[in-house]
């Protein structure tokens, strides 16, 4: 490689480590995080997604910084939300496919974090909204309507990039935990009728 | 003097600086998820106890620039009044009548005598792990157990509740403040005392208002408590229930 074109490629390198960098918080649920839990104690099930509304009254940022500039997520919350459910229910044994046995539907309500500067510390509390409507594939009834919310605090000594993406992950897991561990959820999975056609 | 090079050595250089440059390109945006703790699988603990332990207490957490503005300055308002102890009782007493009020109200035995926060969480976990049908039998003894009724038991659950109250979460005008509840809980085997689980949580109330609204309003903040104590009690039950799948 000559030097000039060395230079070139650094300089490169450079502008997309920045960029990926300052495209927002990468927020996430990883699948190494995911348990078989009361959501797998029904028989698997083909789960049709449909695209995860973003409901959000202020859809343009998820907080704002000390400078008082937005602060947004690296992906639309509603692909975050969307593959997080995907990881949990295929965890569980459920197929993630059209035409499904079970229709969900799911509408992000918040995603929010706040700091607070506090007695040399700041505390984050992050928040996510979101509810989840199962539909009856075969038949299109609405067999379970829930909201889910969850919410985690953290105060870190030196605020940064990595706390407000820890604290608004922590708040997703724990907000998918509790569909994975609902057994309104395993209730609605249990109705499904087999052999469905999707509803439309 | 003279430092020569040559082309091999300046092209090797490159490389390393690219190199270099990479990681420490992609260094500021490495995840940094902590480790995950090995789980130990609890699927045939059946039969548990959910046990209170330690002291709990009531907080108004500013979270002030300036360290000293706490907890003297709201005892005006604040629907308790000093001894903590006693109000608590009284302020979860109503909650645990609340609670028997439910349609869930058949099973265990309830004590409302000498509660706590802890025991508003620990009624509200034992409901909701009742609830999901993986325990043959759960019981909320007023201490551990011991003797036979010990014996009978795959596992004992301990709840505390550190602390409790008011936090505040948003800076502004006016600065927003919610209920708030941090419980620790342990699953631990009866007989070798073997821990197979156990949790942090911090649980806040999503609800977020000026403090304004709790002073003015014992009946709304004693329900706001309530209702993150009963969040606490879910929280932490739906956390067992997950990792309880973790060993499969």
């Amino acid at each position: 490689m000559s030097t000039r074109a060395g230079r070139g490629f650094v300089l490169v390198v450079i502008a997309l480590g920045v960029a990926g960098c300052a495209t927002g918080l990468e927020v996430g649920y990883p699948e190494s995080d995911a348990n078989r839990a009361l959501l797998a104690s029904v028989p698997s099930r083909r789960v049709e997604m449909r695209t995860v509304t973003d409901r959000r009254i202020d859809t343009a940022r998820v907080a704002v910084d000390r400078d008082g500039k937005d602060v947004v997520t690296a992906r639309p919350v509603g692909d975050i939300l969307a593959e997080a459910l995907a990881i949990e229910l295929a965890k569980n044994g459920h197929v993630v496919g059209a035409p499904g046995e079970v229709v969900l539907a799911a509408d992000v309500e918040d995603v929010w974090l706040d700091m607070v500067r506090g007695h040399g510390r700041t505390q984050y509390v992050g928040k996510i909204v979101f509810t989840l409507t199962a539909l009856d594939g075969r038949t299109g009834e609405q067999v379970m309507a829930r909201r889910y919310i969850g919410t985690s605090r953290r105060r870190v000594e030196k605020p940064s990039d990595d706390a407000a993406r820890e604290v608004l992950n922590a708040a997703l897991a724990r907000s998918i935990r509790d569909v994975a561990t609902d057994p309104a959820m395993v209730a609605a999975f249990s109705r499904a009728t087999a052999a469905a056609a999707p509803a439309r | 003097m003279a430092f020569m090079m040559s082309p091999t050595s300046t092209s090797t250089r490159v490389s390393i600086a690219i190199l270099t440059l990479v990681l420490a390109s992609l260094w500021g945006c490495a995840s940094s998820a902590p480790p995950r703790p090995a789980q130990r699988s609890f699927e045939n603990v059946r039969r548990i106890a959910v046990v209170v332990t330690g002291e709990s207490r009531f907080a108004v957490q500013e979270n002030q620039a300036e360290p000293g503005k706490t907890f003297d300055e709201v005892l005006g308002w604040i629907p308790f009044k000093a001894p903590y102890w006693r109000p608590l009782a009284d302020l979860v007493h109503k909650g645990i009548n609340w609670l028997l009020e439910s349609d869930r109200a058949s099973t265990t035995s309830r004590h409302v005598s000498g509660i706590s926060p802890t025991a508003a969480v620990s009624i509200v976990l034992s409901e909701t792990l009742a609830a999901s049908g993986r325990f043959a039998e759960i019981q909320m003894p007023e201490r551990e157990p011991a003797g036979d009724e010990r014996r009978r038991l795959d596992g004992i659950v301990r709840v505390t509740v550190p602390e409790w109250g008011i936090v505040r979460v948003r800076e502004g005008e006016p600065d927003l403040h919610s209920g708030f509840a941090d419980v620790r809980a342990e699953l631990v085997a009866r007989g070798s005392g073997a821990v197979l689980w156990e949790t942090r949580q911090d649980v806040t109330n999503p609800e977020r208002l000026p403090l304004a609204s709790f002073k003015k309003d014992p009946e709304f903040t004693r329900q706001h408590l309530l209702d993150v104590l009963t969040r606490a009690g879910q929280r932490v039950a739906n956390e067992l229930l997950y990792a309880q799948g973790a060993g499969r």
